[in-house]
């Protein structure tokens, strides 16, 4: 179980992007995050496996702090989180199977790692993953040769690599069309309730959110103003969610000026 | 910068008008430096004719030529391996310069600076001076030339290999760390996979840019094919001279194919 507890982040002196963020995700569940955009969704997402370093709080998977870890042991909590990006951000002139094997660099010696020796079994099961996303057909294929849907599964895969507790997902279908949008959230949902893996997801499609997410956290302004199961998300909720807030400037108003 | 104008008329004739004034700054700069060293436009442009026949007529390679052809082979292969072992060698310590120097991947500010800082210095030194620096402790050599053409390409590449590490997209760098690899991994996984076909195409085309070098050099090093121009041509042999000189266009051009075509694969 991931619990986020009192999450604090300031930018520079008082501009606060995340404050007092309090929530928790389940394994076997696909947790929505939703907002509207610069409400701090992917300031959260990447403070859970600190490619952010947040200012104060708890983030507790499985019960380790995760912000108490020392450098040693972050690559080890690292090495159990998956993370899956709009832009995919696969190594694009490597194949796809050597993309997937990028998921075990967490595990490796840095020699080992440095040099890609990677033994048979991970080389298998790296192909095996192809497989499971069904790219098995593209495994030989150089990254930048694939569709975007199709990238978005070799980033799935890379993830699973790393036989993760949890997989952070941050706006993983934004670039992409309606049909690998299906595809892509159908694996996601899938491994979520097959593999009892924690799917933490970052969206700005509401209608995406209510058709997948078992449970959503709604953000505004860096403050957690929802949390609940989906079918509680009613359109007074969604309206609080996307409120405009005083501080941010409306469109109207700009112009105006 | 003033962004509004009154009607798309009154836009179109001021960037006419800065057009304009732009023109006449430049043919203005034109005509006081040509005052200012005594340079008239038109008689030399009447002189350029019979300077062309008079170069085509001593430097057209004659069939006495073509016995000095093996001589000239063998210094023209000389120099093209010193070019290319040059930039090859110049070029692994350009990468591990290029990785210290670079704002994404340096371990630290300082060394960032020194790095930046010598880059800087050894590529702004022309290569003819270093060749003359180097003359005083390393002799009319072959070595001589491959350090200068070294230290020259040393700079320039260091400087291009830190721009195409840079250039690099951050958030791939960020993805291999959410995977927990360290440092070293995200050099060697990420940041070469990633900028090697750029990074050759840049010792591609510093190989080309050296072996023009190179020719230039040997005439101050006294080895090479640019030493043999020297040679033939205060002795006259113009004939010979301009037999080199042809080779060496040929082998550019040669060069400059095969290496779009290597870019071309590699892309």
């Amino acid at each position: 179980m991931l619990k986020v507890i009192q999450l604090d982040k300031t930018y520079g002196s008082d501009k606060h992007s995340l404050q007092s963020v309090d929530f928790t995700a389940q394994p076997g569940e696909v947790t929505a995050i939703i907002g509207p955009s610069g409400a701090g969704k992917t300031t959260i997402l990447r403070s859970i496996n600190q490619l952010i370093r947040d200012d104060s709080g708890q983030i507790l998977l499985d019960d380790q702090d995760i912000r108490q870890a020392n450098k040693a042991e972050l690559r080890k909590i690292r090495h159990h989180i998956g993370m899956i990006f709009q832009n995919y951000n696969l190594i694009s002139p490597l194949t796809a199977l050597e993309n997937v094997l990028h998921g075990r660099l967490g595990a490796k010696s840095t020699i080992a790692g440095m040099l890609g020796l990677y033994s048979d079994a991970e080389k298998t099961e790296a192909l095996e993953l192809l497989k499971e996303v069904g790219l098995q057909d593209y495994a030989y294929q150089r990254c930048d040769q694939l569709s975007g849907g199709q990238q978005q599964r070799v980033g799935i895969a890379r993830a699973l690599m790393q036989h993760p507790k949890m997989i952070l997902c941050d706006e993983p279908i934004a670039s992409l069309d309606p049909k690998s949008t299906k595809i892509v959230m159908d694996i996601l949902r899938q491994l979520a309730r097959e593999k009892q893996l924690i799917i933490l997801i970052n969206l700005h499609q509401v209608d995406i959110a209510m058709e997948y997410a078992d449970h959503v956290v709604g953000i505004n302004s860096g403050k957690i103003v929802f949390t609940g199961p989906t079918s509680d998300v009613d359109d007074t909720v969604l309206q609080n969610i996307y409120r405009q807030t005083d501080t941010s400037e409306s469109v109207v108003s700009a112009n105006e000026n | 910068m003033k962004t509004n104008y009154h009607s798309p008329q009154q836009f179109f004739r001021q960037r006419r008008l800065r057009l304009f004034t732009v023109l006449v700054i430049l043919l203005g700069i034109y005509f006081t430096s040509m005052a200012l060293v005594n340079f008239q436009t038109w008689n030399s442009i009447t002189k350029i004719p019979a300077g062309l026949i008079w170069l085509f007529h001593n430097f057209i390679p004659t069939e006495r030529s073509i016995s000095s052809l093996g001589q000239i082979l063998y210094q023209l292969w000389r120099t093209l391996l010193v070019s290319i072992s040059s930039t090859v060698v110049a070029s692994l310590f350009s990468l591990v310069f290029a990785i210290l120097g670079a704002k994404t991947t340096t371990p630290n500010e300082a060394v960032r600076l020194i790095v930046r800082f010598g880059a800087s210095l050894l590529r702004n030194i022309p290569v003819v001076a270093w060749a003359m620096i180097l003359l005083f402790s390393f002799k009319q050599s072959d070595f001589t030339g491959f350090l200068a053409l070294f230290f020259m390409t040393l700079g320039y590449l260091t400087r291009a290999f830190t721009e195409t590490i840079e250039d690099l997209d951050a958030e791939k760098l960020q993805a291999l760390q959410a995977v927990g690899a360290n440092y070293f991994q995200c050099v060697f996984c990420g940041i070469l996979p990633e900028a090697a076909s750029t990074m050759t195409s840049w010792v591609l085309y510093m190989i080309e840019n050296n072996l023009r070098d190179a020719t230039l050099v040997g005439l101050l090093t006294g080895t090479g094919v640019g030493f043999l121009f020297d040679f033939y041509f205060k002795s006259f042999r113009y004939d010979a001279a301009g037999l080199i000189v042809l080779l060496i266009a040929v082998l550019v051009i040669v060069l400059e194919l095969t290496s779009t075509q290597i870019r071309r694969a590699i892309a």
